[in-house]
C-alpha cells in the first residue's frame, strides 16, 4: 500500500475514486436531512465542491489522455449524483408522496454483474452431462502430440493425406524422425486412456483440436472436439446406435431419431456419418464408427476379445445451430455483448 | 466427382429417378452434394471418401447401383484394331524409379488428324464441368472419368529421342506445364522425360511443349501407375491439383490400368482417326494384389448386432466384385479396385452398407455404469463458478500468438515458445506460455468497440518446452492447465478473487498454506504484484499464481486507458488439493471475544509479517484476524511509520474464555509482533 507517484492521469483517477467512495461512505451513513445536505456541500457544491476542484485539475491532465479523464470525470459525477438522489429519497426528502418507511419498489435493485460461461463450455458440459448419466467419464489430455498417438496407433499410415504438413500445425522442434504436431483430433485422448488402462471402459475426451481451415464462417483453424468411446466386450453397432439416440432424445429434446451413413475414418470400422433429426430435418452431428481392430492392437486390447465403439462431434456446429450463431469467428472475438447473451 | 445419369446408363439400367438415385448412394457411402439439370441430363455431385477411388470413375459408380438396385453391370471390352508395325519402333520406356512408377505403358497411334470432339463427348464433359480440348485430349480425360485411371496423350514428334524415361526430377530442375507456367521441382517428384529434359510432371499434369496441338499427327498414349507420395508433393507444393493427381492419390484400379489403354486408343481411332501400332510398349511390372480374407460366420452380427443370412451376405460380396475361394463363404478375394479391403471388419462393413444401416436397431440396452468427475473437471468447473459468480465472462482465446504477445514473459518458465508451422492465423506462430497476453488483447478488443467493463476470463493450457531428458509420459510438451482474469480495478480487486477461488479450490486448509510475496514480472508493474506460493506437506514451496496490476507500458500496449489488474493461477496444481471428502468442523459452542489492536510498525514492515506473528503467537485460540485500516500519520506516529488496525478473534474449543486468558493471548500477540516487527500497540 505505498505511494507510488503515478502520472497525472494516474493521479487525477485515483482522485476520483477517492472521492466517489468518500461520498459513498457519508451519504450512507448520512441519518437525517442536514447531513445529505452537507455532504451534498463537500462533494457537490457549485463553489468550493470537492468535484470543482478535482474539475481544476483537468486541466494538469496532458492532452493524450484528456478524453479518458474527462469521461472518468462525467462518470464519477453521475455516480455521486446518483448517491445524493438516493440518500434524499431514503430520507424521505426527495419530494415523493412516500413516507419514510415506504419505498418506490419500481426503483431499480442493485446492480449485480452477471457472469457468463462461454456458449462453447456450456455445449460442451451438456454433452459432459449426458454422457456421464451413460456412464462416460470426462478425460483430457496433451495438445501438443507426437507421430504415434495423432496418427500410428489410430491407423492413419504415412501415405494418409491427413499427415501431410500443410494439412497440420508441426512444431519447429529438431525432431525430424517424430515431428510434434497440434493434435488434430481428440482421438490422441482416447489413445493414451486405453493405453494406460484396461476395459471395460467408456469415456467422452474433449478439447481443442486444431486444423489449417481458413477461416470463414463455417471454419476456424481451432476448433473444440467432443469424442465418445466404448470399449466392453460383445459391444456391436446397435450400442452404438442406441447410445446416440438416447444422446440425441436427451440433448435436442424429444424422441430424435438417428440416421448412420456409411463413412471412411482410418480409425473405424465400420465407419459413419451420423445424422439426427432436428427442426423437422436429417442434420449432420459428427463421424462414428466400430473401433478399428488395428486401434485396439496398437494399445495392447485382444481385438478378438473386445469390441468398441468411437464417434464425434464438432461443438462449434452444435452450439452455432443452437444458439443460432451464422458465423464461428464470433466464438472467438469475445466480445462481451456476445458473451453476455448465452 | 461428377456423374452424368446419361452417362451412367451406358453401364447400368436403372429404375430410379435421379432424386432416388442420389438418395440411395448417400445411404451407401456416396455422400450426396448436389443435383443438377445440364441440358437433357442431370449432373449428380457425390463426394467419394479417401478409400474408394474406384468411384472417381463412372464405371465404379455403377458397380455400386447396379448392386443397390440388383441389375446387370455392362463394361465394355475395347480391343482396338492395331497395324503391324510395333510401337517399340517409334518409342522406348525406361524406369529408372520404379519405387515411385512401378508400371509404365505407351500406345502410339500414328495419322491422327486434331480436331472438335462430336457433340455427344463435348456434351458429357460439360456435365461433369470439364471443358472440351480436341477430341484427343478430350478421350483422355473422358477415359478417366470412365474408369478412374489417368491418362495422358503426348505429341511423339515432340519426344526427342524417342524416348520416354521415368525418373525423379533433381532438384531446381525447371519444367513448364501446359499451363506454360514454369515451376520449379524437386527429388520428392517424378517426371517423364524424354531423352532429354522432363515432358511431364507424372501423374499431375502434361508439359506445355510435347501437349496435343492442331499440328500434331503421331500420338503416344500414356497409362502408368504412380505413387501416392510423389504425386501428392508436386501437386501440394506446386499448387498444380488435377484430376489426374486426385486418383493418383488414391490408387486407380491397377486392372484398369492397360484397359484405359485400349479404351482410348479404340475411341481416338473413331473420333480422329489414324493407325494404331502393334502392342503396348510397357516398362516395369503392374502391382496388384488383392487381399485373401477369412471371414467367420458369426462375424456380421458380432459387430453389426443384426442378423445377415449367410446366402445374403454372399450375394453382396459376389455384386461387388468379390471373388468366393470356398463354397461355404468363408474365404473371398477382394476385386482389384477394393484395395482398402483387406481384413474381415472390411467384409463386414461392405455387408453393412449394402444392406443399409437402417437395419441396425436403436434402441438396445446399454449396462448402467458410473461415471465420476476427475478433480481436474471438477477444479475447472469450481474456478469458473466463483469467476461467473462474481460477474466475469469467459472467453475463448488462439492458443497460439504472435511474437511479441509470446515474448511477454511467463509466470510459468522462461522456456522459448514453441513455434509451429503454417501459423495458426497470420503472424501467430507461437504457443503461448501464459494466457494472459491474448486476455488483455481481448479486453483491449472490447474497449475498442466501447465495452470497458470487460471483466473476461479464459481456462486453457500453455505450452513450455521440457527440459531434454523430462518425462514425457504425460504429454511431450509441458500443458500446466491454467486459469487466468482480467479486471478492471486495482491489486486488491485482483487478489479478492483469487482468494476466492483458491478457497473454492480447498487452500489455504489445515495442511497447505498460501503465501503472497513481491514479484517483478511482466507484463505486470513493479511493486504492485505478487506471486502465490503454495506450500503443502512434504511438498517444496511451489508458485501457483501471480497477480497483480498490469505496467501502464503494458496497458498503452493493448489500449487499455483505464487502470486494469489481472491474475494467472496454474489449475493443474491446485486441483490436486480437491482430493477427498470435506469433513465437517462443528460450529463453535463458546463465545468468542474480539479484540481491535493498532499496531504501529515501521513502514517496510508488511501485514504478512505482522500476520504470522500474531498466529505464531495466539495459536489455536486464534480464529480470525483481519486488517482494516492501514494509515500513516508522521505527526502522531512518527516519520516513516504506519499504523495497522487490526481485528482479532480469540475463542477457545474447549470452553468460554475468560477475560484473563484473552488479555494473556493479546499480551503475548503484542510482545511477538513487537519482537518479531518492532510492533508498537498504540492508544
Amino acid at each position: 500500500m505505498s505511494n507510488v507517484a503515478g502520472s497525472p492521469l494516474d493521479t487525477f483517477l485515483a482522485e476520483l475514486e477517492r472521492l466517489r467512495s468518500d461520498a459513498a461512505t457519508a451519504l450512507a451513513s448520512a441519518t437525517d436531512d442536514d447531513a445529505v445536505e452537507a455532504a451534498r456541500i463537500e462533494f457537490a457544491g457549485a463553489r468550493s465542491g470537492r468535484l470543482k476542484a478535482v474539475q481544476k485539475a483537468l486541466g494538469g491532465i496532458p492532452a493524450a489522455d484528456k478524453p479518458a479523464a474527462g469521461r472518468s470525470f462525467n462518470d464519477t459525477k453521475a455516480a455521486v449524483a446518483a448517491l445524493l438522489e438516493s440518500a434524499q429519497s431514503r430520507l424521505g426528502g426527495g419530494g415523493g408522496a412516500e413516507s419514510a418507511d415506504t419505498i418506490d419498489v419500481t426503483l431499480p435493485g442493485d446492480a449485480i454483474p452477471l457472469g457468463h460461461l462461454h456458449p462453447i463450455t456450456q455445449t460442451i458440459r451438456q454433452v459432459q452431462e449426458i454422457m456421464g448419466q451413460l456412464g462416460f467419464e470426462s478425460v483430457d489430455g496433451p495438445e501438443v502430440e507426437d507421430q504415434w498417438h495423432n496418427f500410428e496407433a489410430l491407423a492413419i499410415s504415412p501415405e494418409h493425406p491427413a499427415r501431410d504438413p500443410l494439412d497440420n500445425f508441426y512444431l519447429a522442434t529438431a525432431r525430424a524422425a517424430d515431428p510434434l504436431l497440434l493434435r488434430s483430433q481428440t482421438s490422441t485422448v482416447q489413445i493414451r486412456v486405453m493405453e494406460s488402462r484396461e476395459p471395460p471402459l467408456r469415456i467422452v475426451s474433449l478439447g481443442r483440436v486444431y486444423r489449417p481451415d481458413t477461416a470463414d464462417a463455417t471454419h476456424y483453424p481451432m476448433f473444440h472436439q467432443v469424442e465418445g468411446l466404448l470399449v466392453e466386450p460383445g459391444t456391436t453397432m446397435a450400442h452404438l446406435k442406441s447410445v446416440l439416440r438416447l444422446f440425441a432424445s436427451r440433448f435436442l429434446g424429444g424422441d430424435v431419431h438417428v440416421r448412420f451413413r456409411p463413412s471412411f475414418f482410418p480409425f473405424t470400422e465400420p465407419s459413419v456419418e451420423v445424422d439426427m433429426e432436428w427442426g423437422g430435418r436429417w442434420v449432420e452431428m459428427g463421424g462414428a464408427g466400430m473401433v478399428d481392430p488395428a486401434v485396439l492392437a496398437a494399445v495392447g486390447y485382444d481385438p478378438d476379445a473386445v469390441t468398441g465403439f468411437a464417434f464425434g462431434l464438432g461443438v462449434e456446429r452444435i452450439a452455432a445451430r443452437r444458439y443460432g450463431v451464422d458465423d464461428i469467428r464470433d466464438f472467438y472475438k469475445n466480445d462481451v455483448r456476445f458473451l453476455r447473451q448465452f | 466427382m461428377i456423374i452424368s445419369t446419361a452417362w451412367l446408363a451406358d453401364y447400368v439400367q436403372l429404375p430410379a429417378t435421379a432424386a432416388e438415385l442420389a438418395e440411395r448412394l448417400a445411404l451407401s457411402g456416396l455422400n450426396h452434394e448436389s443435383t443438377t439439370a445440364v441440358g437433357d441430363d442431370t449432373a449428380i455431385e457425390i463426394e467419394v471418401t479417401s478409400n474408394r477411388p474406384d468411384c472417381l470413375g463412372h464405371v465404379g459408380v455403377a458397380r455400386e447401383a447396379a448392386v443397390l438396385y440388383d441389375r446387370p453391370l455392362a463394361v465394355p471390352d475395347p480391343r482396338p484394331l492395331e497395324g503391324a508395325e510395333p510401337a517399340a519402333d517409334r518409342v522406348a520406356v525406361a524406369i529408372e524409379s520404379p519405387e515411385i512408377c512401378p508400371f509404365y505403358s505407351a500406345r502410339v497411334i500414328r495419322g491422327v488428324r486434331v480436331g472438335p470432339s462430336p457433340s455427344w463427348l463435348v456434351d458429357r464433359l460439360r456435365t461433369v464441368g470439364v471443358a472440351s480440348v480436341n477430341n484427343v485430349v478430350d478421350v483422355t480425360n473422358y477415359v478417366m472419368l470412365e474408369c478412374g485411371q489417368p491418362l495422358h496423350a503426348f505429341d511423339l514428334a515432340k519426344l526427342r529421342g524417342g524416348r520416354i524415361v521415368v525418373r525423379r526430377a533433381t532438384a531446381d530442375e525447371p519444367f513448364t506445364a501446359i499451363n506454360h507456367k514454369t515451376y520449379s521441382l524437386d527429388e520428392r517428384m517424378c517426371v517423364i522425360a524424354d531423352a532429354e529434359r522432363p515432358v511431364a510432371l507424372a501423374g499431375v499434369m502434361g508439359g506445355a511443349d510435347s501437349e496435343i496441338s492442331a499440328a500434331t499427327n503421331d500420338v503416344v498414349i500414356e497409362s502408368a501407375q504412380f505413387a501416392a507420395l510423389p504425386v501428392r508433393a508436386a501437386a501440394r507444393s506446386l499448387a498444380l491439383a488435377s484430376g489426374s493427381s486426385y486418383r493418383f492419390e488414391r490408387g486407380p484400379d491397377p486392372a484398369m490400368v492397360d484397359w484405359a489403354s485400349r479404351r482410348a486408343a479404340a475411341l481416338i481411332l473413331e473420333l480422329a482417326g489414324g493407325m494404331l501400332d502393334r502392342d503396348a510398349v510397357t516398362a516395369g511390372r503392374l502391382a496388384s494384389s488383392p487381399a485373401e480374407i477369412g471371414l467367420a460366420a458369426e462375424r456380421v452380427a458380432e459387430v453389426l448386432g443384426i442378423d445377415i443370412p449367410p446366402e445374403r451376405q454372399r450375394k453382396i460380396l459376389v455384386a461387388l466384385g468379390f471373388q468366393p475361394l470356398d463354397d461355404r463363404g468363408r474365404r473371398w478375394r477382394s476385386p482389384t479396385w477394393r484395395r482398402d479391403c483387406t481384413r474381415d471388419i472390411d467384409l463386414v462393413e461392405e455387408i453393412a452398407r449394402i444392406e443399409g444401416y437402417e437395419q441396425v436397431p436403436e434402441d438396445v440396452a446399454i449396462a448402467a455404469r458410473p461415471a465420476a468427475l476427475s478433480d481436474r473437471e471438477q477444479a475447472v468447473r469450481r474456478a469458473g463458478e466463483v469467476l461467473v459468480g462474481r460477474g466475469l465472462c469467459e472467453a475463448m482465446t488462439r492458443s497460439v500468438v504472435d511474437e511479441s504477445l509470446a515474448g511477454l514473459a511467463s509466470p510459468w518458465g522462461d522456456a522459448t515458445p514453441l513455434v509451429i508451422a503454417p501459423p495458426l492465423v497470420r503472424g501467430a506462430d507461437r504457443l503461448r506460455r501464459s494466457l494472459l497476453p491474448s486476455l488483455l488483447e481481448a479486453r483491449g478488443g472490447n474497449v475498442a468497440v466501447g465495452n470497458e467493463d470487460a471483466e473476461l476470463f479464459e481456462i486453457a493450457r500453455g505450452y513450455l518446452a521440457r527440459p531434454a531428458g523430462a518425462d514425457t509420459a504425460a504429454g511431450p510438451v509441458d500443458e500446466p492447465l491454467l486459469v487466468a482474469f482480467v479486471t478492471g480495478g486495482d491489486f486488491f480487486r485482483a487478489k479478492g478473487l483469487c482468494a476466492a477461488l483458491l478457497a473454492k479450490l480447498g487452500v489455504p486448509n489445515g495442511e497447505s498454506s498460501i503465501d503472497y510475496q513481491p514479484a517483478s514480472l511482466d507484463p505486470f508493474a513493479r511493486g504492485r504484484t505478487a506471486e502465490i506460493v503454495l506450500e503443502s506437506p512434504g511438498l517444496p514451496a511451489r508458485r501457483v499464481g501471480v497477480v497483480g496490476e498490469i505496467a501502464r507500458a503494458a496497458r498503452e500496449r493493448f489500449s487499455l486507458p483505464a487502470p486494469v489488474a489481472a491474475a494467472e493461477l496454474r489449475l493443474d496444481l491446485l486441483a490436486a488439493g480437491l482430493g477427498g471428502a470435506r469433513r465437517l468442523v462443528r460450529p463453535p459452542e463458546f463465545p468468542a471475544v474480539a479484540r481491535d489492536l493498532n499496531l504501529v510498525v515501521a513502514e517496510s514492515v508488511s501485514w504478512g509479517e505482522l500476520e504470522r506473528a500474531i498466529h505464531a503467537a495466539a495459536g489455536d485460540l486464534l480464529e480470525a484476524c483481519h486488517v482494516g485500516q492501514v494509515w500513516r500519520d508522521p505527526e502522531r506516529l512518527g516519520a516513516g511509520k504506519k499504523s495497522f488496525l487490526v481485528a482479532v478473534t480469540l475463542r477457545s474449543r474447549s470452553g468460554t474464555l475468560t477475560g484473563e486468558a484473552a488479555a494473556e493471548a493479546v499480551d503475548r500477540i503484542v510482545a511477538e509482533c513487537a519482537a518479531r516487527a518492532g510492533a508498537a500497540l498504540r492508544g
